[in-house]
């Protein structure tokens, strides 16, 4: 017995040493300046048309929970760099919100988690969340497509999953890309 | 007044907006606000300084709600605010937090046909059962950015209640916390993660039942968290208790924080590797006496010592969701346990027994942009285990405790937090004894 507490207490004493880099929610300013270095970024709120709503669900193939757009466009000498949207969302019966940082062309340049109120847990982990960099909207981004699931937190991964389509519905719409 | 109390007054500051209008005004720290920059355009009309001002208050407000919808701003009440409600502190607490109680939860039904006779044609006794065999409501609270409790209160076929997990974890850092309270013991694949959405097959696999006792759940302290792809848990429990133990696992010997003999204690923990998105390797172990003080011959006690490894890995990669696990088991004392508990020839507990499987199922519909979420999985698990694979010297091996598990299904969800599966195992064992069934499960998550 006295064996096994001397090991599990050296264990919990032991492990904290090697920890130091951070992994829990960032604040959006802190996204926005890592993503758009240099850039003027100026905040807007887009209330979604019924029409445009729509149209966003179905390339989205994903429900619009809210009219309320919140992004952010960021500007390098008056060029619009990327614009980077606010979703938030339930995971399982708590919120989660994640800032999604696109480019100009509307491809996924970071998505980032800025509030989770589940337990830490079933928070996705960075590695996981960059399997959306680069990604432009199509059928392949989608769980056991071109995203890989999160052992043990499914829910986690399908709702972020939707959210950087919704994201990417959005702006294509507000920006009036292509598939019309 | 705290900023942060505009949440009260968010209907009234609506009403306000609606009718006289508002003098609040909101900034993000670091970015413009462009309808604060278009206010008071000289030269323009009054009516045209009324839009622009409504234009402003109405982006104030959107920010406002957005905000408050993004959960990223706690609510916080100093102690005038909440008598300024009417709320002595803790009575105002549901104010505090927007995101203060959680509920979840998950079930599982099964129905099980047994085959009418055994590999060796003998009639079997059994026909079919119909099992409402998990209902679970999770239920937690957080109590800042620091602490919270979580819990799993589980009703087991319909009339039996357990708390599966109630701990209070204490989130010291970013990536790592300690927590305290009734755990699941972090080890294998299934024990830590057991919602049927979750798993492959209408039942656990039996490894992760007879080696691995899940759901095993035990009192104690410990930490956990994660860094760079390696995540971990480390836990100090009370250890199993060896009078549970028989020749068919270890399963009896769990104490499920219930009044738990804690005179001999254990340690678990695994550490997991993620090389990338979904793909996960680990390993587990737990080790720790099982005498608890009652083992004993001749006036000797014996410790018992239980040492539980696993070696596990998953990959979920389009559609494939392909996974193994080897689990073992070495017991101390075996031959005075199994002398205390009265067991004789083949029916006594085994020096050591170990488990395996492997399994790989698909999701055909993946690839599908208009399947959406419905998922189609055909999968199958070929699993060898053997709670009687080392016996102590004096004792026989039962030619029945080495099974040999080959189980083909398939399982639909047709939104990922509810599934039905159907499967067949086929059972065989040397002394063919065998029996083999047919399953149908539906399975719920949320």
């Amino acid at each position: 017995m006295k064996c096994t507490v001397v090991v599990g207490v050296a264990t919990l004493l032991l492990f904290p040493i090697s920890l130091s880099s951070q992994t829990g929610p960032m604040t959006r300013e802190e996204v926005l300046a890592s993503v758009y270095p240099g850039a003027t970024v100026e905040a807007e709120r887009v209330f979604l048309t019924g029409e445009q709503t729509q149209r966003v669900s179905e390339l989205a193939r994903a429900e619009i929970e809210s009219p309320l757009v919140a992004r952010y466009v960021a500007r390098e000498g008056g060029r619009v760099v990327g614009r980077a949207y606010v979703d938030t969302h339930v995971v399982r019966t708590k919120p989660e919100s994640l800032l999604i940082a696109l480019a100009s062309d509307g491809a996924v340049r970071r998505v980032e988690v800025t509030a989770f109120l589940e337990p830490r847990e079933y928070m996705a982990p960075p590695a996981w969340l960059r399997q959306f960099d680069t990604q432009s909207l199509s059928d392949d981004v989608a769980l056991q497509r071109a995203i890989r699931p999160i052992a043990g937190a499914t829910l986690t991964a399908q709702s972020a999953t939707e959210a950087v389509r919704r994201v990417m519905a959005i702006d294509e719409v507000l920006e009036g890309r292509g598939r019309r | 007044m705290g900023s942060r109390l505009r949440l009260l007054f968010l209907p009234a500051l609506i009403v306000l907006y609606l009718g006289v209008g508002v003098t609040a005004s909101a900034q993000s720290p670091e970015v413009t606000e462009p309808a604060e920059a278009e206010a008071s355009a000289e030269g323009a009309s009054q009516d045209d300084i009324d839009l622009e001002e409504l234009q402003r208050q109405l982006d104030i407000l959107a920010e406002e709600v957005e905000r408050l919808r993004s959960g990223e701003q706690p609510i916080e009440l100093t102690d005038e605010d909440a008598r300024a409600i009417g709320l002595a502190p803790s009575a105002a607490a549901t104010y505090e937090r927007s995101a203060g109680v959680s509920i979840a939860g998950y079930g599982e039904m099964l129905f099980e046909n047994f085959a009418a006779e055994d590999e060796a044609g003998q009639p079997m006794g059994s026909a079919s059962q119909f099992d409402f065999l998990r209902a679970i409501l999770y239920a937690g609270y957080r109590f800042n950015d620091k602490f919270l409790f979580n819990s799993e209160i589980e009703i087991e076929h319909a009339d039996e209640i357990f708390v599966e997990f109630a701990y209070v974890d204490y989130l010291a850092h970013e990536n790592f916390g300690v927590r305290g309270g009734m755990l699941l013991v972090p080890v294998g694949l299934v024990n830590e993660f057991h919602e049927p959405t979750v798993f492959l097959g209408a039942e656990r696999p039996v490894t992760e039942q007879r080696i691995i006792p899940s759901t095993w759940r035990e009192n104690g302290v410990g930490i956990h968290g994660s860094v760079d792809g390696i995540s971990f848990r480390a836990y100090v429990i009370n250890g199993l208790d060896g009078w549970g133990f028989s020749s068919s696992g270890i399963r009896g010997g769990r104490q499920k924080g219930s009044k738990a003999k804690a005179s001999s204690m254990a340690f678990a923990g695994r550490v997991d590797v993620t090389p990338a998105p979904g793909v996960l390797v680990g390993a587990s172990l737990y080790t720790g006496g099982s005498g608890q003080g009652e083992i004993a011959l001749d006036d000797r006690e014996f410790d018992v010592r239980t040492t539980i490894f696993d070696l596990h890995g998953q990959a979920q990669i389009r559609g494939l969701d392909l996974r193994a696990l080897y689990a073992r088991a070495n017991i101390g004392d075996a031959a005075e346990l199994n002398q205390v508990l009265g067991k004789t020839g083949s029916s006594g507990v085994a020096e050591m027994m170990d488990g395996g499987y492997i399994q790989v199922g698909y999701n055909v519909l993946s690839q599908s942009a208009e399947a959406g979420s419905v998922a189609l999985t055909p999968y199958v698990r070929f699993e060898k285990v053997d709670t009687q694979a080392m016996m102590p010297v004096g004792f026989d091996r039962s030619r029945s405790t080495e099974n040999t598990f080959t189980t083909v299904g398939v399982e639909l969800k047709p939104i990922s937090n509810v599934v039905v599966k159907v499967d067949h195992a086929w059972v065989t064992n040397d002394a063919k004894t065998g029996v083999n069934q047919f399953n149908i499960g539906l399975g719920y998550a949320f």
